[in-house]
């Protein structure tokens, strides 16, 4: 079973306006590289180098990945890979 | 070079005796107006009831007409008050998300923020006159004032896609699957009783510092989720572990975690201790903005001073143009204020466009609260870092009226775009700097080194303390209050600085801060503290002013006075008196007897101050007295405060 990756409103216009897209990948950044395979331009909107951008944060099944292994971040079949916007702070 | 009291020369008549609902605004208008240098005086030709009115005058124009109003339709007259009107509004319902019931804020917000964009839409009106549009009033209600701050909570609540609702905002996966557990929030409270307020915009301070009082990853991530969004949210359900693992130690030692990690702290305190600080008294006589304009260089050629426009549609600062660089709130919700006076506003992103249009709940394909604070702007992406971007905000700025801007302390000298870059390409320019704290230098003041957000800023000005005082447990309020008075305030300054150019041909700049719009909001207080007479009528404390539940819905009532108390118990056909004790029972045993809906008319019939408190702030749309107020759509619009004729 592969990965679903929910895609946020904002990159819809890059997959097709597809809400949710299924990938294989044993890591976030498998997974991220896999869907910048298929969805050209997705890829540097998430992360630079080795890390998210500032802004985008990313779960595995609702764990923030910075609080685990980052990108490096194992996943198993069946996980949902959530990518939300957000700007800390006002 | 300072200038204080820029309107000096101009004057502002108000009534001699004003109605008890329209107290705090007057007194916070008069504030304001004796702040900037203007002359204020009773008038018998202000006298009403139904309104509360002023004529203002500048040496250059005739008398424009301020009318503040209770609500937006002329014919509903049910007397307001401050609670009454947060009831009305939904914001006691955002700022009870903490308390999972709707809560008064125990602050004159919205009083307040009535006669801060009253006062800015008279001196924009005496502009358009200036400018040669006939317009002769400028007239705002209180209604209008308190759906203003809750636009962007009312854009989320009504957005296409996804709109959040109060109890999604309240609580997460964590708290649900607690049985019996209730939210948790800041502010925290340490082992020997400091309540206090932390702050980082990163996850690496956060992460740090709850591993260093040994909570683990998971729970720390939850927590940053909640953490990070309640600015947008009014909420921040934190799991059970972070307030825990803080009250083990005392605030000492979690400070030298804080300084360890660098996590921002700052502890909650009272109006008392704010009015100690050195700054304190200075801000409070100035009012929330500090003026200055250059006594050398070129002089502006009065070309500013070219027609409004000929279009009945024209609105004071039409053909106006306004450069704004700033993110979140408070900026913004400035540039968004002076588009609402007809400037066009050109807001400054990043390339690839500002973050937060990215950030859900989304309406058409862009952020629904991100729209409500720039809807009406157009946007230039510029790199500000890059000489090539630093040479089109110069260029942009030689052309414009104002240029606005909310970096941190220091940047705009680090970038070579400070108030005396620009003034020297642009003498008529308005500079304008819509701070956290009170000063944009990067010289060290203790405050500017936490973040200047706002609940960072309520806690150290003393606000929080006074929601506690309110009966908000711990204190503080996780609606942005500082940031939506502070947006306000922002807006004031540039329009009071536009006037002031008309008028002494001079461009200026002008500061104001979360820490000065909190002077604002807590004048009397201050003004107590200082043992200083009132500069209008002091407004008393209601004999009955509480929420109650009913049938359907909630209800908020208020009884300023012993007649009134008598009409409600005539009304509900009570004959114990309010001494008795059993008074309030009957009053609680009453209310669930119909709806909110039903007892709201009798009321108004009765002349009983009174609200349904809306809890549901898509349920506003819906509502007949507010509807002239709000645009609905893809997201519900709050429309522009202020009607001139």
């Amino acid at each position: 079973m592969p990965i679903t990756i929910s895609i946020p409103t904002i990159l819809r216009p890059l997959t097709g306006n597809q809400k949710r897209i299924e990938v294989d990948g044993s890591s976030v950044l498998d997974a991220i590289e896999r869907m910048e395979q298929r969805y050209p331009g997705v890829k540097e909107k998430l992360i630079t180098g080795d890390q998210a951008h500032r802004f985008v944060n990313i779960y595995v099944n609702d764990n923030d990945i910075r609080f685990s292994e980052g990108l490096s971040t194992r996943l198993t079949d069946g996980d949902l890979l959530t990518i939300l916007p957000a700007v800390a702070g006002g | 070079m300072s200038m204080n009291q820029p309107l000096t020369g101009c004057v502002m008549k108000g009534p001699k005796n004003i109605t008890p609902d329209f107290a705090p605004i007057a007194a916070s208008f008069l504030y304001q107006s004796q702040a900037l240098g203007i002359q204020t005086s009773a008038n018998e030709n202000c006298a009403g009831d139904d309104a509360l009115c002023f004529e203002f005058e500048t040496p250059r124009t005739a008398p424009v007409i301020c009318e503040i109003t209770r609500w937006e339709d002329p014919s509903r007259q049910a007397t307001v008050s401050e609670n009454i009107m947060q009831a009305a509004c939904g914001l006691m319902s955002v700022h009870g998300r903490t308390h999972r019931q709707p809560k008064p804020l125990g602050l004159n917000y919205i009083s307040t923020l009535t006669a801060a964009l009253a006062l800015q839409g008279s001196i924009a009106a005496s502009i358009g006159r200036l400018r040669g549009l006939p317009v002769s009033s400028s007239t705002v209600s209180m209604a209008a004032a308190g759906l203003l701050s809750m636009s962007q909570y009312i854009a989320g609540a009504s957005a296409s896609e996804s709109p959040e609702t109060a109890e999604a905002a309240e609580t997460t996966e964590t708290t649900r699957s607690l049985p019996g557990s209730s939210p948790t929030c800041p502010p925290f409270v340490s082992l020997d009783g400091v309540i206090f307020e932390l702050e980082t915009l990163d996850t690496g301070p956060w992460q740090k510092f709850w591993a260093e009082l040994g909570v683990g990853s998971a729970a720390a991530g939850k927590g940053w989720r909640a953490f990070l969004l309640r600015y947008a949210r009014a909420a921040a359900p934190l799991p059970d572990e972070l307030p825990l693992a803080i009250s083990k130690l005392t605030y000492h030692r979690i400070s030298q975690i804080c300084a360890k990690t660098g996590m921002a702290i700052c502890p909650v305190r009272s109006i008392d201790d704010r009015a100690q600080d050195d700054d304190a008294r200075q801000i409070w006589q100035q009012g929330p903005w500090s003026f200055s304009s250059f006594s050398s260089g070129p002089k502006p050629n009065g070309e500013y001073l070219r027609p409004a426009g000929a279009l009945p549609e024209d609105l004071p600062l039409s053909g106006f143009t306004v450069i704004e660089s700033c993110r979140r709130i408070q900026g913004p919700l400035a540039g968004h204020l002076l588009a609402l006076l007809g400037a066009t506003v050109i807001r400054i992103e990043p390339p690839g466009g500002d973050p937060l249009r990215g950030m859900p709940p989304m309406a058409e394909g862009c952020s629904a609260r991100f729209q409500a604070l720039n809807r009406l702007k157009t946007v230039r992406e510029i790199d500000i870092k890059s000489a090539a971007g630093k040479t089109e905000i110069r260029e942009l700025a030689r052309h414009a009226d104002v240029f606005l801007h909310n970096w941190a302390p220091g940047k705009a000298v680090l970038l070579n775009l400070d108030y005396g870059d620009l003034a020297a390409i642009n003498p008529s320019l308005v500079y304008a700097y819509a701070g956290g704290w009170a000063t944009d230098c990067a010289e060290h003041v203790s405050s500017n080194s936490m973040p200047g957000t706002d609940f960072m800023a309520q806690a150290y000005s003393g606000v929080a303390g006074k929601v506690a005082g309110g009966g908000s447990r711990r204190g503080g309020s996780l609606f942005t209050v500082l940031d939506v008075l502070g947006g306000v305030v922002a807006a004031q300054g540039i329009t009071i600085a536009l006037l002031n150019r008309c008028m002494n041909n001079a461009g200026a700049k002008v500061t104001s801060s979360l820490m000065s719009a909190a002077t604002l909001l807590c004048a009397e207080d201050f003004r107590d503290i200082y043992s200083l007479p009132a500069s209008g009528p002091k407004p008393s404390t209601s004999i009955i002013n509480e929420i109650y539940a009913t049938r359907q819905g909630r209800i908020a009532v208020e009884c300023p006075d012993m007649d009134t108390v008598l009409r409600l118990a005539e009304v509900l056909d009570i004959t114990a008196g309010i001494e008795n004790k059993g008074f309030q029972r009957c009053l609680s045993e009453v209310f669930p007897l119909r709806t909110a809906n039903e007892w709201v008319e009798l009321f108004q019939h009765a002349g009983i101050p009174s609200a349904v408190v809306i809890e549901d702030l898509a349920d506003l749309q819906t509502l007949t007295h507010l509807q002239s107020g709000l645009t609905p759509g893809s997201y519900t619009q709050v429309n522009s405060p202020w009607r001139f004729k």
